[in-house]
């Protein structure tokens, strides 16, 4: 076998109290599909941001050939031939798709378009597909952007081409075509490294798998040679089973019923879920299931549908009707939307009580105290003190916090939106557990995820979303991660 | 009582720094340290705390408001034409001005609130507009010579201390309660904080970010009559520059250029060291325009070290104890 083309040797990167990659060495060899598997915050992120040259890593090597690098900058990284394709699209909308092909490529002043418009179209031509190099990249599917995003790493002679999560924005028949893509690159050896979720995938294209979990290296086995369970024990580190926690009480009576809910590229949708329950949200990336969590919210306004809650209709217009009907929303993207980074604890947690609770606009420090105090000690919390800022957290803490803000304003239908996302594997455990709890103590929780395998487990019951419409529901007897996944990526 | 408003360093180092430029200005010239001189510049600067703070409660609440210069300048001649022109009573004349004021910061917010644009460049829109109605309204005339009643402001001493001290102290302490003890005053914390995140808690952002504009035209105003009233004379030029030195003190003493955070000391100390600079510099004679240089300077500096320490806090995160956080890199 000849030398591997990339080799990292003892990487360590810590961010202050986190070791984000801990002592990984490890090889990919010329020609082959790597896959990097992991839970989020496993590390493979930074592993690939460590390689590209994203990040400065505390220690250890990066090796391409016979070239040693202690710290890669992104330049050096594109001279030995990397190419990243991230989750987030770095294209420029604005510009067409052979401008963006050819945005890094080093020229002259002048830009000669009706040259990168041919040599854009060539490109396409080897790859098979069909995508006008005039088109503004802002008109293009999220999958033709993917493919931009390829004809770019392929303009600039990659050799080793990353891709994070490429399949998450496409639909079953699109990632076929990224396949194809993906197997014709290799045989004209290019090294390709895989980031996925989806344990199926890797078993499609890769050779070898990379499990990684909590910032270290735990094996590579060879795709052939291994299972799906194997994997998936070796990415969690125990059996899947134990896993959830087992609920002691069985779903109630309806709560809350939306009927016909459309808007924000939703059409029509419409479930019903019960006291007591887990209701899921299964869907792809674009899917609408964030959007529905918005407007069942009131966060942002419907174009018609209605929402019954306890057998009486509701109008929610505003995020603060719908704490007034006891609906809470622990929203996706924590530091943006849920919670005050650089304000502390304590203020976060009673965020949305405080004005409640004022006596004549005087705020009711004491009591606020004992909120406060309360939910850091029911939910385990931990900080050293109520006054710090939340920003000095750890993810599943500050989750912790903004679930506490949600529960103190007394809201008894929760809407977990991607609940475990960026979370450590021993808070996510802590979550499930606090969801289970809840659930048993009569509360309704609606959960949107993206982990099939927390969706399966967490739920009584599954909806699933393609493209804002409503594709079935499924209960916990027909629960099967291919079902799902097919209903999910239904007529697109 | 939210941690948010207390700056650590910044909080102690502004306090520093007015001590030893004051030590630094006794030794450049005899005048400095005498009770008049400093006694002179307490009163002159009343009126810039009382603007100031009124700029706060944008400033925390996440906005800005540059416009405030020309709200004192339209304000101070409507009260002026008012009593001097019209013979209108004090009273009336003071309570026309104030809710005038109160109306522009209201039309301010108003606008801010409804179309999403940077509130810099909203409030430098309107100032231009509050300017031209200024001029037209005051025929570019200046206005003196107030009834006795008015000048009452800035004159009448009670138990050895000008009126307007006292009015100073009271709105200082009043804004601090605001702030500390208060709903709305948390409210605005929210919002500056994370407007999206206090609207997702049922926040009405919306009617805060209203709220905030119109409060801090009310201040302006009230700073109007105290700075016209000092004068003893007005016309449209009196006002405008006044927004820089508020904005400057507010952001020297600590209030966030980003929102969220501030505290009523740091901002009022804030005043003093631009105050204790300019007199010191113009008693060390180095005239008006090296000032403006100097300012600016401070400006830039104080805006450079609220952005350096927003990031500094955003690296050195302290992880709580025997607990390991989430990878940040995913």
């Amino acid at each position: 076998m000849q030398a591997p083309i990339l080799t990292v040797k003892n990487l360590t990167k810590t961010y202050p109290g986190v070791v984000a990659l801990n002592d990984i060495t490890m090889s990919f060899e010329k020609g082959e599909v790597h896959a990097l598997l992991g839970e989020n915050g496993a590390g493979k992120s930074t592993l690939i941001k460590a390689i590209s040259g994203a990040i400065e890593p505390d220690s250890g090597s990066i090796i391409f050939e016979d070239k040693n690098y202690i710290k890669m900058s992104p330049g050096s990284a594109r001279e030995n031939g990397v190419a990243v394709i991230y989750q987030e699209f770095s294209l420029v909308e604005s510009l067409s798709v052979a401008q963006n092909v050819f945005l890094g490529e080093k020229r002259g002043l002048l830009v000669d378009n009706k040259d990168i418009k041919k040599r854009a179209a060539k490109i396409f031509e080897q790859m098979n597909v069909n995508i006008d190099p005039a088109a503004q990249v802002r008109k293009l599917s999220p999958a033709k952007k993917q493919l931009v995003e390829i004809a770019k790493a392929v303009s600039a002679n990659a050799r080793i081409l990353i891709m994070d999560e490429p399949s998450a924005p496409l639909c079953a028949s699109e990632v076929e075509t990224m396949f194809e893509i993906i197997g014709k690159l290799k045989r004209q050896g290019v090294t390709i490294i895989y980031i996925s979720h989806r344990i199926e995938e890797l078993f499609r294209i890769s050779d070898r798998v990379t499990v990684m979990r909590d910032g270290r290296y735990i094996d590579t086995l060879s795709t052939k040679s291994t299972s799906r369970k194997e994997l998936i024990s070796l990415m969690v580190g125990r059996e899947m089973r134990e896993y959830y926690p087992k609920r002691s009480t069985e779903p109630g009576e309806i709560v809350m019923e939306v009927r016909n809910i459309s808007g924000l590229g939703d059409e029509n949708i419409s479930f019903s879920v019960r006291k007591g329950e887990i209701l899921g949200v299964a869907g792809l990336v674009g899917s609408g299931r964030t959007e529905l969590a918005s407007i069942l919210y009131g966060a942002m306004p419907k174009e018609s549908g209605e929402t019954w809650i306890e057998g009486k209709k509701r109008e929610i217009h505003s995020p603060s009707q719908a704490i007034e009907y006891g609906i809470g929303l622990i929203p996706e993207d924590r530091k943006h939307h849920g919670c005050i980074i650089f304000a502390s604890v304590k203020f976060n947690i009673v965020l949305s009580i405080f004005n409640r609770t004022a006596k004549f606009f005087i705020v009711d420090l004491k009591a606020h105290n004992k909120t406060a105090l309360y939910y850091k000690e029911k939910f385990n919390i931990k900080t050293p003190s109520l006054e710090q800022k939340v920003i000095n957290l750890s993810g599943g803490n500050q989750q912790k916090v903004i679930l506490a803000k949600t529960l103190a304003a007394n809201t008894s239908i929760l809407i977990f939106d991607e609940p475990t996302r960026g979370i450590d594997v021993g808070s996510k455990q802590e979550i499930y557990n606090l969801m289970s709890e809840l659930v048993d103590q009569g509360k309704t929780i609606i959960m949107i995820s993206s982990e099939m395998e927390e969706l399966l487990g967490m739920s009584d019951r599954l909806i699933v979303l393609c493209e804002g419409k409503y594709m079935g529901e499924v209960p916990k007897e027909e629960f099967d991660q291919r079902h799902v996944i097919e209903l999910a990526s239904g007529n697109c | 009582m939210p941690k948010i408003n207390l700056r650590g360093v910044q909080k102690y180092a502004v306090m520093f720094i007015l001590i030893i430029l004051m030590v630094l200005f006794s030794f450049s010239s005899p005048y400095f340290l005498t009770i008049r001189n400093l006694t002179n510049i307490i009163t002159q600067n009343t009126y810039f705390i009382i603007l100031a703070i009124g700029l706060s409660f944008v400033m925390i609440g996440g906005g800005i408001d540059l416009s405030v210069g020309w709200q004192m300048s339209l304000v101070g001649v409507v009260t002026a034409m008012c009593m001097t022109l019209y013979n209108l009573p004090v009273w009336l004349s003071v309570v026309i001005g104030i809710l005038l004021g109160t109306f522009l910061g209201f039309f301010n917010g108003v606008i801010v609130a409804n179309i999403k644009v940077f509130p810099l460049i909203v409030t430098i829109a309107t100032s231009t507009v509050f300017q031209g109605v200024s001029y037209i309204i005051s025929q570019a005339k200046t206005y003196r010579s107030y009834p006795e009643e008015f000048l009452f402001i800035a004159k009448e001493k009670m138990l050895g201390m000008p009126f307007d001290v006292w009015l100073t102290i009271f709105i200082v302490v009043f804004a601090s309660f605001v702030y500390y003890r208060t709903s709305y005053g948390w409210n605005v914390l929210a919002l500056g904080g994370n407007e999206e995140a206090a609207r997702l808690a049922g926040i009405k952002t919306k009617a805060m970010k209203i709220s905030v504009y119109t409060i801090c035209g009310f201040f302006t105003a009230i700073a109007t009559m105290v700075m016209i009233a000092k004068a003893n004379t007005t016309n449209s030029s009196f006002g405008p520059g006044t927004e820089f030195t508020a904005l400057t003190a507010a952001i020297v003493g600590g209030i966030s250029f980003m929102g969220g955070e501030g505290n009523m000391l740091g901002l009022v100390t804030g005043v003093f060291i631009l105050a204790v600079l300019g007199n010191g510099m113009q008693l060390a004679g180095w005239g008006t325009y090296a000032q403006y240089i100097v300012k600016g300077i401070i400006l830039l500096g104080a805006v450079s070290f609220d952005e350096l320490q927003k990031s500094f806090r955003g690296k050195t995160r302290k992880p709580a104890p025997d607990q390991a956080p989430t990878a940040k890199s995913q």
